[in-house]
């Protein structure tokens, strides 16, 4: 079945695209990262020639139309660098997380057949040399960052600087042969191979095309407001879909310019140094938002507490009436302007969030009550659904507030709903199918529907809620369907839960593993007296306990009885992005934890 | 377990608008040996100036067997029964061995006792009976450390706060000093609070540890189990795999499990 194009600017393929693009925008500033502390700029000439040395660089050492070539780098200007100078040169690129361990790794780089490799410093280097023997078809790495490795030599391994140098003589002897390949480029050549979490065994790639990433670039800015004005924040990593269209895609097209968070631990002083106008974030970060709020606002004098809660008043009802589609009168017009200036602003101010015109969440459901919160101090934010293999495919509209659902599919998209209760959806620019995996292909393409493994509903409007992912739906052992994520957001919108699974497959009642977030429940033990030394001392506190007892008591209030949480335990080790039990994007894996922690579990059901 | 000689309770202590401990407690049981790890700035030593009133905390509770202490002036403290050895050891440079010694038992009125007790410092360290009429600011490094600590057994403390005992000294030094630390712990029945940034002879003698890290509690539990702990051998005792290279210079993520 052949698929319509999809052409921007007379261009079918990212890279002519990008080089465009590039010659369009000059001088103007493309990315900012610091160095030393200090904010340094590259312009969109930068971009494009440093793109063009890695292309050259990567031709002269033999890269074929095709090929393959892995990432594995926390975010930085090189990563950017690397990606479109792998596609300049008819390469494809995998993004590997650097926060995999090295089975990971040998997965990533063996399934996607990579030829060459680039990593960010020796630490990740290191994981490379350790599996060395196990990846024969690895041909060249190239290492950004080179300290630490002076005097190491090594067949394979040289610095990014010694690529450049290749990639200058190369380009004197070919000057054009970049342009060439890249006019030889067609709509269904292969961009990227994005590996999916993969909560249940090994990541599978899905091979995303030019039609893909070019259909995704239409849909800015008239649904994804994303503009050549806006400074955006990079902090994902950029393996992940949502990073990549925000910081890499939509920029090439449209122009915005970008900033690299310095590492993930300071995510939240880069926001607030930065206040960027487009804000992406993950529903953990807008619950941390929320959460570091609440903290101060316990702590506020009375004064402060007083003018919070009767500016929160005035900004509830206000979100009120704009989710019930109701005209402001003048006055709640100007009463919501004061508490504006005399607190939002501020809050918004601390938070790095002042200057957002477009705020949006997406890559895991949020909580209806987080959003209204937000809508509340001013803040609208849009929620977007999509997945790797069909791309974002829907958002909720600007001045439509929807709270629960994820808005109506784009144009070019269309949703359904399955029999049972699948949501199966398609879209111009859709995944071209998992690497290496016909049968996978064939079980979640079917008809050119994707079987997106979520079920969900469609209301009149044409507002797509998503219930749950179809695996995880609870069948008790009283034969009830239950949909945890719908409990499990509630949870999570308390100050004190990071994140919760509930667990009840098959059982009599459900229960609930819960991880607790640190700043805040350390801060409650501090302020409550409530001696602890570390991390699984602070979780073992009967004081602790009865804590989030009364926040799952307060949840679930709102469910009925079947529904309730009747117990649960804290999951009391510290876990980081490097342990398996988190995606990268900080979300608790459901079945890794629930095999993980059986103990626990079983503990739970055995009185 | 029975009560805790001292115990430490979320304590939060300030200098001036600098919070050097954000919450931190600590329990030392009659008889024990606990270390408290850390490196420079971690506020080992403002832990125990709290503890003996040298430094005011400004939220939490300090107790010596059940009873609060806590931002009571220091002399009051140690007649309670607590004696600090300060870090750099602190003798008085212009008084003689034996004078310094009966400083430190300045609050005891039992003339036999004390005698009793300077035999004792005597016993376990020679040398400072050579030097008895010596000046204490003639002494090396060593011999203070010894005579700091001898000081500090002096009031017959039910509780001794011991502040880098090896800084200073040589390896040599650092193992005499504690062998005599590990028997007055044994023989004399010395309760001891030991603050040490030699990780490993602290979680040799001591049998339960802590680990501060700016300003708070990471990790804590036996010591033994602590000297297995990745990160304590990565961090505080430079045992590392050197990695494929066999020079790794990143470091690992520190976890505290």
């Amino acid at each position: 079945m052949s698929k319509p194009d999809v052409i921007i600017d007379g261009c079918d393929t990212l890279a002519k695209l990008f080089l465009k693009k590039t010659q369009e925008r000059g001088d103007r500033i493309a990315m900012r990262e610091k160095d030393f502390g200090i904010w340094q700029s590259y312009t969109w000439n930068d971009y494009r020639e440093q793109a063009l040395r890695i292309a050259y660089g990567l031709l002269s050492v033999g890269l074929r139309r095709g090929d393959v070539v892995s990432i594995q780098s926390e975010d930085c200007r090189e990563w950017l660098w690397t990606d479109v100078g792998v596609l300049l040169a008819g390469g494809v690129v995998n993004g590997i997380y650097p926060t995999y361990q090295v089975r990971q790794v040998e997965h990533a780089l063996t399934d996607s057949n990579a030829r060459f490799l680039f990593v960010e410093d020796e630490e990740q280097l290191d994981k490379f040399l350790e599996i060395e023997s196990d990846l024969p078809a690895i041909e060249k790495v190239f290492v950004f960052d080179w300290r630490g490795l002076r005097g190491f030599e090594h067949a394979k391994v040289e610095s990014i600087d010694k690529l450049y140098e290749r990639g200058d003589a190369y380009r004197a002897e070919h000057d054009g042969q970049v342009d060439q390949i890249v006019a030889a480029g067609s709509n269904d050549d292969l961009v990227a191979l994005l590996y999916t979490s993969g909560t249940t065994g090994m990541p599978k790639g899905s091979m995303l095309t030019n039609r893909y990433v070019l259909f995704q670039t239409t849909l800015a800015p008239e649904y994804i407001r994303q503009t050549a004005d806006d400074e955006i924040l990079t902090y994902l990593p950029l393996c992940h879909l949502a990073e990549r269209m925000f910081s890499a895609w939509l920029p090439i097209a449209h122009g915005a310019t970008i900033n690299f968070a310095e590492s993930p631990e300071t995510v939240m002083q880069n926001l607030q140094e930065l206040s960027p106008t487009y804000v992406f974030a993950v529903p953990r970060v807008w619950e941390k938002f929320y959460s570091r709020v609440t903290t101060a606002m316990s702590e506020a004098t009375w004064l402060g507490r007083k003018a919070y809660d009767l500016a929160l008043r005035v900004g509830n009802r206000r979100a009120d009436k704009l989710i019930a589609g109701e005209p402001l009168s003048a006055s709640e017009r100007f009463t919501f302007g004061l508490a504006d200036r005399l607190v939002f602003r501020n809050i918004k101010k601390v938070l790095g969030l002042d200057r957002a015109h477009s705020a949006c969440s997406g890559a895991a459901p949020i909580s209806p009550s987080l959003l209204r919160w937000f809508l509340a101090i001013g803040l609208a934010i849009d929620e977007l659904w999509g997945q790797t293999e069909l791309g974002i495919i829907t958002s909720t509209r600007a001045g439509v507030f929807r709270f629960g659902t994820v808005g109506p599919c784009f144009p070019g998209t269309d949703v359904r709903i399955d029999d049972n209760g699948e949501i199966v959806a398609r879209s111009v620019g859709q995944f071209e199918g998992y690497l290496n995996l016909p049968d996978k292909t064939a079980d979640t393409v079917v008809d050119g529907w994707i079987h997106t493994g979520d079920v969900g509903e469609l209301d009149e409007e044409g507002n797509l809620s998503i219930t749950d992912r179809l695996k995880d739906i609870i069948i008790t052992a009283g034969g009830k369907n239950i949909t945890p994520s719908v409990m499990e957001n509630e949870l999570k919108f308390s100050p004190f839960i990071s994140d919760a699974v509930i667990i009840g497959d098959q059982r009599k009642f459900l229960t609930c593993l819960i991880m607790i977030d640190q700043e805040n429940v350390e801060h409650y033990a501090q302020t409550h007296s409530v001696p602890f030394t570390d991390y699984r001392s602070l979780c073992a506190r009967p004081e602790i306990i009865e804590l989030i007892d009364s926040e799952v008591t307060r949840v679930n209030a709102g469910f009925s009885s079947v529904e309730q949480v009747k117990k649960f335990r804290l999951i009391d080790i510290l876990l980081t992005a490097e342990d398996e039990e988190l995606t990268p994007t900080m979300k608790l894996k459901r079945s890794f934890v629930s095999e993980k922690y059986t103990g626990l579990i079983s503990d739970m059901y055995s009185r | 377990m029975n009560r805790p000689l001292l115990q430490m309770l979320n304590i939060e202590t300030y200098y001036g608008p600098i919070m050097a401990i954000r919450g931190v407690s600590l329990d030392v049981y009659e008889g024990e040996i606990v270390a408290v790890l850390g490196a420079n700035g971690a506020g080992k030593t403002t832990l125990l100036k709290t503890a003996t009133g040298a430094l005011d905390s400004s939220k939490g509770q300090v107790l010596l067997d059940g009873e609060e202490i806590q931002c009571r002036d220091p002399d009051w403290v140690a007649r309670k029964g607590i004696a600090h050895v300060p870090e750099g050891r602190e003798v008085f440079p212009f008084l003689s061995v034996a004078e310094n010694l009966a400083m430190g038992a300045f609050n005891r009125n039992d003339a036999d006792g004390v005698a009793a007790d300077l035999r004792i410092v005597y016993d376990y360290f020679p040398l400072l009976e050579e030097m008895r009429e010596k000046m204490a600011g003639y002494l090396s490094g060593g011999q203070q450390q010894m005579l700091a600590i001898g000081r500090g057994f002096m009031a017959r403390p039910r509780l001794l706060l011991l502040d880098e005992p090896s800084l200073g000294l040589s390896p040599a030094l650092v193992q005499e000093i504690f062998e005599i630390i590990s028997r007055l712990n044994q023989e004399q029945e010395l309760t001891i609070l030991l603050v040490e940034q030699n990780a490993n002879i602290a979680l040799q003698v001591s049998q339960r540890g802590y680990v501060m890290e700016v300003g708070g509690m990471v990790m804590d539990g036996p010591s033994d189990k602590l000297l297995e702990s990745e990160d304590i051998k990565e961090f505080y005792l430079g045992k590392k795999d050197e990695g494929v290279r066999g020079r790794r210079r990143w470091k690992k993520r520190k976890t505290w499990r």
